[in-house]
């Protein structure tokens, strides 16, 4: 298995972060809320696929942009970024979490742009008995709870006496995060718009999801005409990280 | 050094509910359980509280200062103009000081109107100072704290265009946008009350005022840090052309008088000790919601490990924060220090603090009125006739 390379990709003045790893059929992974846990457990889909990952502005290595206060501006942001990467004919596009949003919409405005989609447990729609939970309550020692469900995935999150660096790191992130969602931490237009998405769509999503519970899911295979549902006993909202089989599913449903 | 204007002193109260929840480390805001509250001790408190600033203004202090705070027992006023406006009644003399509504919590149009009435109905005895809201306000109130600064300048930029261009006026701005910005009263005071910002040591903040020519104040911070805030703001006044002198910077001080100072310490340290450690006590999580705090400046501060978290001493609070306990000469000579020390001629003193008694706080707002203050005004007169030789 390759491991990713960084560069850098400047995008209308603010430097982005770019991993890649292996090559073949470009697929673009756009990243939930965080990114301290790293992306090594999606590399498996880099057997036999470029694999990009963007860093979003505000977020790892990437540069925060003053500019950006709304999830349109991260789908404005990658549609330059495509044109940047040149990825001009359809991709496959997964999102993760907040990431998923942000795919969901990105291809509710440039579906031509995307060839399948898949969304692990999206963040973004308004399920009124389901909602998700409020990230910015949840106090740091507890996030690990929230976001992984088995006793091993949470002995595998860094602990919670963290360095300066970290909790600085965090901090950063969760602003980035706050100037698009603290007012609402969804969009109540999404339900009206995800009925354009037309490409094949997998929705993923953990039985046992703390953050966006895992009835969100039948809403999202509602709206999307084209999508098809897996669901992974046991696993909580990093999905990826706690449920390998979950990985393995998304690569069997992008090789179609 | 250069010289003071006469000093004025002024009286400040929280209006805490001193009745605080037991086992919460994370201190009294925010998610407090609000069932703790029991409105007929409410109801004695507020009697209490606003006789003890009526009695304040009968004793010659200059100003009465009020503030506000949201969803915490530290304090009784989630809204400070609703106090002001029974002292502005109630009250003669002093200054009404609202200190302040965190306009970026409110619609400024309104706290245009509002501060308006205060200083028609005090008859222009109206002082305005501005926070930006503690971090622990952003959670209570559904404001994005990400944005409290930019909201809270252009919440500035309305209240001044409010005030001093003739109405109706057209404001367009990216929080707010103003058909007919027109508010109805207009201060009594023109150009307007004077206004201060109150920081707690942002170099932006302190800028911002200086910039604007707004006085400047600064809170839970300890005296070095405000000093050199201090320098910064007259520095940046000056460049900019901005007129200030020792009325452009208010102090604050926690006394307690009392006849010995063995009875001072008895009779008000463990007061003291219970504001720290329980009323004014939060945690990060409460008191740093995510982007309430530039990036940087978090930073510093966990690297200065200068985090509320760790354990109040009594010795820790007395020498970063201006608290004295003792005799009237003592405490006068503490307070003239300070106003020299810091360069200020208006200093806010907290002369109720936590759960302390009526009585209690009675005997100390009169003995500090016939006994301190005329002892202050003769050190300094003579630290200034010794100054001019």
């Amino acid at each position: 298995m390759s491991l990713f390379t960084k560069r850098t990709v400047v995008v209308d003045g603010i430097r982005v972060e770019v991993l890649e790893a292996g090559s073949g059929e470009p697929l673009v992974y756009l990243h939930g809320a965080g990114t301290t846990i790293g992306f090594q457990d999606i590399l498996p889909l880099s057997r036999s696929r470029r694999l990009i990952v963007p860093i979003h502005p505000g977020f790892g290595a990437s540069d925060d942009d003053a500019g950006i206060n709304s999830m349109l501006d991260y789908v404005v942001h990658y549609n330059a970024l495509f044109d940047q990467l040149d990825l001009s004919s359809p991709v496959d596009l997964v999102g993760h979490s907040l990431g998923g949003w942000m795919a969901g919409l990105f291809t509710v405005l440039n579906g031509r742009r995307v060839r399948r989609l898949a969304l692990a447990c999206p963040a973004g729609l308004r399920v009124a008995e389901h909602p998700t939970a409020d990230m910015f309550t949840i106090r740091a020692e507890q996030v690990p709870s929230y976001i992984v469900s088995s006793p091993e995935a949470l002995a595998r999150i860094p602990s919670t006496d963290l360095t300066v660096d970290m909790r600085v790191g965090r901090y950063r992130e969760l602003t980035s995060l706050a100037r698009i969602i603290w007012d609402k931490e969804y969009d109540p237009k999404l339900s009206r718009w995800l009925k354009w998405i037309r490409v094949p769509t997998l929705i993923l999503w953990g039985t046992k999801d703390r953050i966006t519970p895992v009835e969100q899911a039948k809403v999202w295979t509602s709206l999307i005409s084209t999508s098809e549902i897996e669901t992974f006993e046991g696993a909580g909202h990093l999905l990826f990280f706690e449920a390998p089989k979950a990985v393995g599913r998304l690569g069997s449903f992008l090789a179609k | 050094m250069s010289k003071l204007q006469p000093l004025q002193f002024y009286f400040m109260h929280f209006m805490p509910y001193p009745h605080v929840a037991p086992g919460r480390p994370q201190g009294q805001w925010v998610d407090i359980p609000n069932r703790r509250f029991d409105p007929k001790i409410g109801h004695k408190l507020y009697k209490e509280y606003i006789d003890e600033l009526v009695l304040a203004d009968r004793l010659g202090y200059d100003g009465l200062v009020v503030n506000e705070h949201h969803a915490t027992f530290y304090s009784l006023m989630p809204s400070c103009s609703v106090i002001a406006g029974a002292l502005a009644m109630l009250t003669e003399r002093a200054k009404i000081c609202v200190f302040g509504t965190p306009i970026a919590l409110t619609y400024p149009h309104r706290l245009a109107e509002e501060y308006a009435m205060l200083d028609v109905m005090s008859g222009g005895r109206l002082e305005c100072a501005f926070p930006l809201g503690t971090g622990m306000e952003y959670w209570v109130n559904p404001i994005n704290p990400s944005f409290s600064r930019e909201r809270f300048r252009e919440g500035m930029d309305i209240l001044m265009q409010a005030w001093t261009q003739p109405g109706p006026s057209r404001y367009d701005g990216e929080f707010y946008q103003y058909k007919y910005l027109n508010p109805f009263p207009l201060p009594y005071q023109k150009p307007h009350p004077k206004i201060y910002i109150v920081g707690s040591g942002t170099e932006e903040t302190v800028n911002f005022a200086a910039e604007k020519g707004y006085g400047y104040s600064q809170v839970f911070t300890p005296i070095a840090a405000q000093l050199k805030s201090f320098e910064n703001y007259r520095a940046t006044a000056t460049k900019n052309g901005q007129k200030h002198d020792s009325e452009s910077i208010i102090i604050s001080a926690i006394a307690f008088v009392a006849e010995t100072e063995e009875k001072a310490i008895e009779e008000g340290k463990e007061h003291i000790l219970f504001y720290f450690k329980n009323l004014l006590k939060t945690d990060s999580h409460l008191n740093s919601p995510p982007g309430y705090l530039p990036v940087d400046r978090l930073r510093k501060r966990l690297e200065s490990g200068a985090i509320q978290e760790t354990e109040v001493t009594w010795e820790g609070l007395t020498s970063a924060f201006r608290t004295v306990l003792g005799t009237p000469d003592q405490v006068a000579e503490r307070i003239a220090f300070w106003c020299e020390q810091a360069q200020s001629s208006k200093i806010i003193l907290h002369l109720h603090v936590g759960d302390m008694p009526h009585w209690k706080a009675v005997k100390n707002i009169t003995l500090f009125a016939e006994e301190v203050i005329p002892r202050v005004r003769k050190f300094t007169s003579s630290a200034l006739q010794v100054a001019a030789e």
